[in-house]
């Protein structure tokens, strides 16, 4: 393949699907993951949005560079399908679900197209709160963790959020991980965070 | 004014999720193998499972649209003069077999003559062409076997 060839265009729906075809277990399990994340404190489950990336990709409406890993690529279009469910649902229009085995029919539902009410919204708020303090209290028994989590949601990333841990890298990722890996354990289902 | 609301108060929360996104794509494939195997998860299996729903979904939706394609194409740039005598005049009887009306009307314009000339079978073909009425297929592909 010619140099000037390689990252200029996207992979083709063909290469695409070999691609992800081939994907090695570890592969597997890191999509699951990220798709499980994203649904969380969400109202769809990792399997449908795990579908709908792939359903995207393999029909070419998005597309991904020759240099891009093809799982950072899935990832990224999960994001973007997650933020647009998450946006669909709290503005409530019209809410269209994947289609279940490989069914040529749309499957929609109508739901009321209505913005939040106050008490919607005050619901809404106390059940966000509310998720934020059972997170907290899963580390009530660590400091520097509490310190990451609340860095993490005022928005504080990478060096700035390391220095306010006061933690080397390797004890940061290590951090981290427990975190993620605290929050897995506590909340299995898709819908708490 | 009550959607900024929520989306304030939702915020923190996808920074979490973010940031729970980014360990897993930090994460070593080792690492991600050894917790499936700690926590007994089946996520590689059911991200498969996924795939392969959505490669079927997109192989039918493929298949339904050139179907749809299919009935609704017709020759428009095909060069009937490069087909063979012969096929162009198993063209030609094959829509006439099939639009009896129209065959009567083109036999009563046309010279008396035991047989139609290569030219006329042509010149006809493209005037059915031209009218879009023949229906898609390639050059080389010979009289319909339906």
């Amino acid at each position: 393949m010619q140099a000037r060839d390689t990252g200029a265009l996207p992979l083709t729906e063909l290469e695409v699907k070999r691609a992800i075809a081939v994907l090695a277990p570890a592969g597997w399990l890191r999509l699951h993951k990220a798709a499980r994340a994203l649904c969380r404190n969400a109202h769809f489950d990792a399997e449908d949005l795990l579908q709908e990336a792939f359903e995207r990709a393999l029909e070419g409406s998005r597309q991904c560079s020759r240099t891009l890993d093809i799982v950072l690529f899935l990832v990224g279009v999960m994001r973007s399908i997650a933020s647009d469910w998450r946006k669909a649902r709290r503005r409530r229009p019209e809410m269209s679900l994947v289609s279940p085995t490989g069914s040529l029919q749309e499957v929609a539902i109508k739901v009321r197209d209505e913005r939040l009410g106050p008490d919607e919204w005050l619901a809404s708020a106390q059940e966000a709160n509310c998720l934020r303090q059972t997170i907290f209290a899963l580390f009530a028994d660590d400091g520097v963790a509490q310190r990451m989590l609340e860095g993490i949601m005022d928005g504080i990333a990478g060096e700035e959020l390391r220095s306010l841990t006061q933690l080397n890298q390797t004890q940061f990722e290590s951090k981290r991980r427990l975190i993620r890996r605290r929050i897995d354990k506590a909340f299995p289902q898709e819908r708490k965070p | 004014m009550t959607r900024n609301k929520d989306s304030h108060q939702q915020a923190p929360l996808e920074r979490l999720i973010e940031a729970l996104v980014e360990d897993i794509l930090a994460a070593s494939d080792e690492d991600l193998i050894n917790e499936a195997q700690t926590d007994d998860d089946n996520g590689a299996t059911v991200a498969r499972r996924a795939f392969e729903r959505a490669s079927r979904t997109i192989a039918l939706r493929r298949l339904a649209a050139n179907r749809r394609a299919a009935r609704g194409r017709r020759v428009v740039g095909a060069n009937i003069r490069a087909l063979d005598p012969k096929t162009a005049r198993g063209w030609l009887e094959e829509y006439m077999a099939s639009h009896p009306d129209a065959a009567r009307k083109v036999r009563g314009a046309l010279p008396q003559r035991d047989r139609l000339s290569d030219e006329d079978v042509y010149g006809m073909l493209e005037a059915l062409q031209k009218r879009g009425v023949l229906k898609q297929r390639t050059i080389d592909q010979g009289p319909d076997q339906r």
